[in-house]
């Protein structure tokens, strides 16, 4: 080495910076910032412990009907009571969040897995990749996700798996568009061109150096349409479209419900007020991620 | 010394075909092998998209390579097909970017960058290349490197930035390094170091380095020979020492004597008049005219070639050649 690397070697500045928070530390900050998201965090992990522990907990089998016990009001044998057919409100309530939580969590991460891909390719390739998926991609966002999801539910059928597809197909134009523009902004950052220049592939570039740098706003998508897709799901449900009868789900409750709203009121409060539990407390956390990854938001 | 890289006639456009701008005309110039060659023009005078040419950087569309040759090692890189471009980049010619500050993934750790160099254009195992990294950031001058090698971009000063992305260039050995304005966003004495660095680099990788700047002080201290260029073409170029010691051309002068110097005492700095031509807007005769304090009619009407002041510099002035009774330079000597 020559005297030269010796000097700059010492002349260069020695002290470490202070080590960062790592990604565990962030994600606890995110879910136990704030009172609201505390109270948020402890709904959403208490709904999950429902869904997975449902066996468990339900006092009763919620496809059991019991011609004796029909249009009971909520007493200790039966919290929410029973339904027209004698079936176990608060039971099938419990077996209901098991849909909820699997469509309020997989079909949106199935969505963003393909929309973002479709996204990421449009804005990077640019040309006419870009313009033939950005107008399918307009198609779609033209129609309400509602809309979209009861076309291809009218088309398919109910059925859990068609489920998962109506509503991932439902969301990926909004993560399209969304890792699209993002994609856009990445690419021509200096580092993408310092990667080309020491001839890094294309298929890498995206894998490595775009897709990493767009997953904040992929991210801050999901857990923000987590909630909705729960929604979606009730809705479908509701419609005859989703989670079909006798499987319980809070949409299919509300509904058999609303046939019955003179005999009990209680399986429409109750899967009402899960509903709204459910949705406010992911929107919540989905407010708080988007406040923790894109400060500028914030208010 | 032998010729690593001959640009021959380099002609670059932008904008539609049908009203084309030119920003690069009719550039040539050479750099030997191990040599330093320094390029040096105002903004927008063409000198960056020179330099991504080499490397096919230049982005299509809205640009394209409309004429020329970039010959090296006997290849015409202009030739080479899309899918050979990765396995030459980085591995023959690398590049050193104006940004140390976004030039760097945020995501990586900037010993994943730098292995990423390596991984695609030397088959080593992953512990092999640790060691390497962790040798070329020692080369670098990063103080510790070993426990350096997981920490992230931000973690960095601008100037260790640049160390890292100096070692991310020469990962590979490449045979020439391209830097585009190095420490145009560092402050001064960190510029002085890198400057250092990449003296200490060039002297034992034998590396050449093509050095854009508008920082004449930087070049003459870097580099052995200078290409003058101004609105997309080449003014003036040769070895260092006859190009400021007698520059031929009224624009290299200018550029020189705006230099404020510490033994001089005037109140003003000089400066050139007039501002530069919008690229492409020059379409007949010398792009410097409308601001040339020697300017001629000729020099309105006529591109002037290349006349020979010194066994290596050339100059395009109608003027100064009259003047010093300079022969024109035959063609392909320019270099």
């Amino acid at each position: 080495m020559s005297s030269d690397m010796a000097e700059t070697a010492t002349a260069a500045p020695t002290e470490l910076p202070p080590p960062e928070g790592n990604a565990w530390r962030i994600v606890l900050r995110v879910l136990f910032g704030r009172p609201a998201t505390i109270f948020a965090t402890i709904l959403v992990a208490l709904f999950i412990l429902i869904a997975i522990f449902a066996p468990v907990l339900a006092p009763y089998d919620p496809l059991q009907q019991s011609a004796l016990d029909i249009n009971q009001d909520p007493s200790s044998a039966h919290w929410l009571g029973t339904d027209q057919f004698g079936r176990d409100i608060i039971s099938r309530l419990i077996y209901g969040s098991r849909n909820s939580m699997i469509f309020g969590l997989l079909s949106p991460t199935l969505s963003a897995i393909f929309g973002t891909a479709l996204g990421v390719i449009a804005g990077y390739f640019g040309g006419w990749t870009d313009r033939v998926l950005s107008r399918v991609i307009d198609m779609l966002l033209a129609f309400p996700e509602l809309l979209l999801a009861i076309l291809i539910a009218a088309v398919l059928g109910g059925g859990f798996w068609n489920v998962v597809f109506v509503i991932t197909v439902a969301f990926i134009p909004g993560f399209a568009r969304v890792a699209r523009a993002a994609t856009l902004a990445v690419k021509e950052e200096p580092y993408v061109e310092a990667a080309i220049a020491v001839g890094v592939r294309t298929p890498v570039i995206i894998l490595r150096h775009v897709v990493p740098n767009i997953f904040p706003s992929v991210l801050v998508l999901l857990t923000l349409w987590t909630a909705s897709a729960i929604r979606l799901e009730a809705s479908l449900s509701f419609l005859g479209l989703g989670t079909q009868p006798p499987n319980p789900s809070w949409g299919n409750i509300i509904r058999d419900g609303l046939n019955n709203l003179f005999g009990s009121p209680w399986p429409i409060v109750g899967a009402g007020v899960a509903i709204t539990i459910a949705v406010l407390a992911f929107n919540l956390i989905g407010d708080a991620v988007r406040d923790e990854l894109d400060p500028e938001l914030a208010e | 010394m032998s010729e690593l890289l001959r640009v021959e006639g380099l002609s670059v456009e932008f904008g539609p075909k049908a009203r084309p701008i030119r920003v690069v005309d009719d550039v040539s110039f050479a750099i030997p092998a191990g040599g330093a060659v320094g390029i040096v023009g105002e903004s927008g005078s063409g000198k960056s998209i020179t330099s991504l040419s080499i490397l096919r950087l230049v982005p299509e569309p809205p640009g394209r390579i409309v004429a020329g040759r970039i010959m090296f090692e006997g290849r015409n890189l202009l030739e080479l097909s899309k899918s050979a471009l990765p396995a030459f980049r980085g591995r023959d010619v690398a590049m050193i970017f104006q940004e140390p500050m976004s030039s760097l993934n945020p995501v990586m750790t900037i010993g994943d960058q730098i292995g990423e160099a390596i991984k695609l254009h030397e088959p080593l195992s992953a512990a092999e290349r640790r060691e390497r990294v962790i040798e070329l950031l020692r080369l670098v001058g990063m103080p510790d490197p070993a426990s350096r090698i997981g920490a992230y971009p931000h973690q960095f000063s601008g100037g260790m930035r640049q160390r890292v992305m100096i070692a991310m260039a020469v990962a590979c050995n490449p045979k020439l390094l391209i830097a585009d304005e190095p420490t145009t966003a560092l402050d001064v004495t960190i510029q002085a170091q890198v400057l250092e660095l990449m003296k200490s680099v060039r002297q034992r990788l034998g590396t050449a380095v093509l050095l854009i700047s508008h920082d004449l002080g930087i070049v003459a201290e870097t580099c052995e020979r200078v290409i003058v260029m101004y609105a997309g073409k080449v003014l003036e170029q040769g070895d260092v020492r006859s190009i400021f010691r007698r520059p031929a051309h009224p624009y290299t002068r200018g550029l020189l004597q705006s230099i404020p110097r510490l033994d001089d005492d005037r109140r003003r700095l000089f400066q050139i008049a007039g501002t530069v031509p919008m690229a492409g807007s020059v379409k007949r005769g010398c792009p410097f005219y409308a601001r040339c304090p020697l300017r001629i009619e000729k020099c309105a009407a006529e591109m002037p070639p290349m006349f020979r002041y010194g066994a290596d510099h050339v100059a395009a002035c109608w003027v100064t050649a009259g003047e010093t009774g300079a022969p024109v330079a035959s063609a392909g000597a320019a270099a």
